[in-house]
């Protein structure tokens, strides 16, 4: 096992350590769709919070392509595809007594979601 | 000198901590300046101050601005500041119609090059459940007003994107240039649990 030194770290704070994967992937979707996040149960790793399964949102953005943890974390591969961030809103989330105008916005991958 | 000045042993963490340091030590898995650059980068160059320069920028230059909202990542990255949790950075402005709040509900995600290390309470489970359950109820307790017709929206860092908050230029600084302005900048305010205040 390598030594931990000063190189190391110094290079810690240089390399980019995000996982943007410089891939040509169609998106699925586009900002405007309405979606619906899976309500899957994984005993595994997975991004897609609990209080968002089951729950229809709207696509804000598209953040590129990016590898699916819940695939690489269990020796699937990289799996790679759409990020998007989709808005909630907290009525959709929380039920009627939430403000009408609040949101949440959740980072999903394309696999987490359908269209509606 | 009173009693309180005088050191007492250790705390349990403190001692585990230096136990830990020796083990590694003595095993050749780390050198002692490894630790010293550790410890620098993490207290003296990865903290608020880098996103305070980044918001005093935005409030001072119109044209940064509009690059900071439209691609934060390389807006961040021409002040220096990128990579260790600055990879992919999305900026969201406050105004008087939207105030936007970052959670991460899943774990911890912080964008560390701007922001530092997370505080205690962000990382905490009451935290992340209510900010994004109640998140006026949590703005509340941190003091911070906002209006019922106003905007709430909360950004969930449970992804690979980290999440800044450009907060609201406070009222009587106009005269201040990008230096003055930084000092105002708070961490929270950048996190969205609290405002920008005015100077006294």
């Amino acid at each position: 096992m390598r030594t931990v030194d000063l190189e190391v770290v110094r290079s810690l704070y240089k390399l980019p350590g995000a996982v943007r994967m410089k891939l040509d992937v169609v998106p699925k979707f586009k900002p405007g769709d309405r979606v619906k996040a899976r309500n899957i149960h994984t005993s595994g790793h997975t991004r897609l919070p609990r209080y968002a399964r089951d729950k229809v949102g709207i696509i804000q953005l598209d953040h590129g392509v990016f590898h699916l943890p819940d695939a690489r974390v269990s020796g699937q591969g990289d799996q790679p595809q759409h990020l998007y961030s989709v808005r909630f809103s907290a009525r959709e989330l929380w039920g009627a007594e939430a403000p009408c105008k609040d949101s949440i916005n959740i980072d999903l991958w394309e696999n987490y979601l359908d269209s509606v | 000198m009173s009693s309180n000045d005088i050191p007492g042993p250790d705390s349990e963490t403190a001692l585990r901590v230096k136990a830990l340091e020796s083990l590694l030590l003595e095993k050749g898995l780390i050198e002692t300046s490894a630790i010293d650059e550790l410890i620098d980068m993490f207290e003296n160059r990865l903290g608020p101050w880098n996103g305070a320069k980044v918001v005093a920028r935005a409030w001072t230059d119109p044209d940064y601005k509009d690059r900071l909202l439209q691609n934060g990542t390389a807006a961040i990255a021409e002040m220096g500041f990128e990579a260790v949790q600055g990879e992919e950075m999305v900026v969201v402005e406050n105004t008087a119609e939207v105030h936007n709040l970052v959670v991460c509900t899943l774990c911890s995600c912080f964008p560390w090059a701007t922001l530092g290390l997370p505080p205690v309470w962000y990382k905490s489970a009451p935290f992340r459940a209510r900010a994004a359950r109640d998140p006026r109820g949590v703005l509340d307790e941190f003091g911070t007003q906002i209006g019922a017709d106003t905007e709430l929206r909360v950004w969930d860092s449970n992804a690979e994107v980290r999440y800044m908050v450009l907060p609201e230029r406070p009222v009587r600084t106009e005269g201040l240039n990008a230096e003055a302005l930084a000092e105002l900048v708070t961490r929270d305010s950048m996190i969205g649990v609290s405002k920008v205040a005015s100077p006294d």
